[in-house]
């Protein structure tokens, strides 16, 4: 590894590219920072000028008359629920289908990775249907339970590699101490596995915040969309007296600030646990 | 070079394996007795939420498929008719034209791009750094860079400010309807390549460094050493990564619905993908929702992605490598 010290000219120019990438990647989400702060008209008759004062009227724009405000807080509500749900369902199944290597528990693990191949529109007109008769559609309720089921693959696959990695000698000490099962999982087990229920409830969070297709399905009255619904309702509101790109780009950055913060706490859990499990 | 890596003994650990798996079913000590009490309780919630929210839609989606349905009104046995539809509705066909498009350029390409990225990042400085700016796009809801693109490339838009600079007077129509799809396809490219450089990357780490340290004593160019050392010891999670792209690409939806900021109540058709096939059937502007008609192209899409797991795994098939 440490022997290519020479450069190539491909390699410099490789390096180049990359750099280049990674710099537009950033300068991107810098200019969607700027520009939110800055008035329509202006923004178009000089994309990349610098805001003159940070203007603060989009964001206000976008919170109030905009619905972002109202919608953030439907997605942090549905985004933490479903989260927090799909993590305490998904756990104890995960952790028995890693111990025991049974025949079924093997057949039940494959068909929890077969849901991993389904794509979502599968689901939509059945879960509206059910919903629908059980008059769950625009409601907080209903939109979670979906959240929840359209997680469980993903969660169980994600933990039971988890769990595989903590020591089997953990329960064994635990039921030589006399613990029963359950308070050897609730004591033992889940707090030696707390880094997995983290990344799982991070990427089910994530999932969740940006999910689009159900939530534009299921919520419709204006008071419980979610950011992403927001986002195409403002759009479409706008269809006859022109974009207000301000207050939009506003609107972009709300749904963004969350991801941004997220990433730059955990951002190597979120990118472990987004491609764990492949490698293997 | 490749001399090296034997191909292992394919049966001999599946062996050891079971046999250890075997000896552990029989000396049940109280902890073996006690999981096996407890394994329907954990296990039982998940499934019954499994089983309701995802299974029994499936077969749901199925039944409907043969019915015609708007919803409110009485189901009408239609039989296969719906996929007879399908088939001679253009829209749907486009909508499957696109899919695929994503599916086998998209891919082919996006996986040239994120090797050619390992290749550089492998040995770069600052690594760490610039793997999580890559990743990065893979957290945000595709609509935004969607939005955003139609105002980057709108006729007096930024993109052509710029071209105008550089000379160019008459710059493509980006989001004309020749030109959208591919412009959509090249956003989608930009934020996969981040997520499976990622992968391979992570793929690629596990690789002995003394492997590349042997090909470049004798000589091997940065080419030779992909091809032979990292390609093929990556080989399994390549596979897997096939086959993410295709459950992935099945599934393209957000970016589609506001790309160049179409404030229209759809997409334009020429955009279509089959899952806004599907969303467009169910809410339909103007007319009865189809919900048969909606189910069946779902399930054509499901079966898409099982015949292309299929046919990976088939065609990606390789004897496993020990090192």
């Amino acid at each position: 590894m440490t022997i290519s010290k020479k450069r190539s000219p491909l390699r410099v120019a490789g390096l180049a590219i990359v750099w280049l990438i990674v710099a537009a990647d950033i300068a991107l989400l810098i200019w969607i920072f700027l520009t939110s702060l800055r008035d329509t008209k202006d923004i178009f008759a000089r994309p990349f000028a610098l805001p003159t004062s940070a203007e603060l009227g989009n964001y206000a724009n976008a919170w109030g008359e905009g619905g972002f405000g109202a919608a953030a807080l439907s997605s942090v509500l549905l985004a933490v629920v479903s989260s927090i749900a799909a993590v305490a369902i998904s756990a104890p199944a995960a952790y028995m289908l890693a111990r025991r290597r049974t025949r079924t528990s093997n057949s039940i693990t494959m068909l929890f990775a077969m849901g991993l191949g389904v794509p979502g529109q599968v689901l939509l007109v059945p879960l509206f249907v059910a919903m629908a008769s059980v008059g769950l559609v625009d409601t907080y309720t209903g939109l979670n339970l979906i959240y929840i089921g359209l997680a469980l693959p993903f969660t169980v696959y994600l933990l039971t590699g988890f769990f595989a990695g903590v020591p089997l000698v953990l329960e064994e000490a635990a039921a030589i101490d006399g613990a029963s099962g359950v308070r050897a999982f609730v004591r033992v087990i889940l707090p030696v596995a707390r880094g997995g229920l983290i990344t799982a409830f991070l990427l089910h969070f994530i999932g969740s915040w940006n999910e689009t297709l159900f939530a534009i399905a299921f919520m419709q009255s204006d008071d419980k969309v979610t950011l992403p619904v927001a986002l195409v309702n403002f759009v479409k509101m706008q269809q006859f007296n022109g974009l207000d790109w301000g207050t939009m780009f506003a609107g972009m950055c709300i749904i963004l600030a969350p991801m941004v913060a997220l990433f730059a706490w955990m951002g190597s859990r979120i990118i472990q646990g987004m491609t764990v499990g492949i490698g293997k | 070079m490749t001399a090296t890596l034997t191909p292992a003994p394919e049966k001999a650990p599946r062996r050891a394996r079971a046999s250890s798996g075997a000896s552990r079913r029989r000396d049940s000590g109280p902890l073996e007795r006690q999981q096996s009490r407890l394994f329907w309780p954990f296990v039982a919630p998940a499934l019954l939420v499994y089983g309701l929210l995802f299974l029994a839609p499936i077969a749901y989606a199925a039944w409907t498929s043969l019915y015609r349905w708007d919803g409110m009104g009485e189901m009408e046995w239609q039989g296969l008719k719906n996929y007879w539809i399908l088939w001679n509705d253009p829209n749907f066909a486009s909508s499957i034209v696109n899919t695929l498009k994503i599916l086998v350029i998209g891919g082919v390409i996006t996986f040239l791009c994120s090797f050619l990225l390992t290749l550089v990042l492998r040995e770069m400085r600052a690594k760490l750094f610039a793997r999580s700016v890559l990743f990065f796009p893979n957290l945000v809801n595709a609509m935004v860079f969607g939005a955003v693109a139609g105002f980057l490339f709108s006729p007096d838009g930024p993109v052509n400010a710029v071209l105008g600079w550089v000379g160019v007077e008459t710059p493509p129509k980006w989001l004309g309807t020749d030109n959208v799809f591919t412009l959509i396809m090249a956003t989608l490219i930009w934020t996969a390549t981040g997520y499976y450089t990622t992968i391979i990357m992570a793929a690629v780490d596990q690789i002995p460094p003394y492997l590349y340290e042997a090909a470049e004593l004798e000589g091997a160019s940065a080419w030779q050493r992909l091809r032979h050392v990292t390609i093929p010891l990556a080989w399994d999670v390549i596979t897997v990564c096939a086959v993410l792209w295709t459950v992935s690409s099945v599934k393209v939806f957000e970016l589609i619905l506001l790309f160049g900021g179409s404030n229209a109540a759809e997409p334009p058709m020429q955009t279509w993908t089959t899952a806004v096939y599907v969303y467009a059937s169910v809410f339909p502007t103007g007319s009865v929702p189809k919900l048969g008609l909606a189910s069946a192209a779902a399930l054509v899409s499901l079966v898409m992605v099982g015949l292309f797991t299929v046919l990976l795994r088939r065609l990606m098939r390789r004897d496993p490598i020990r090192y």
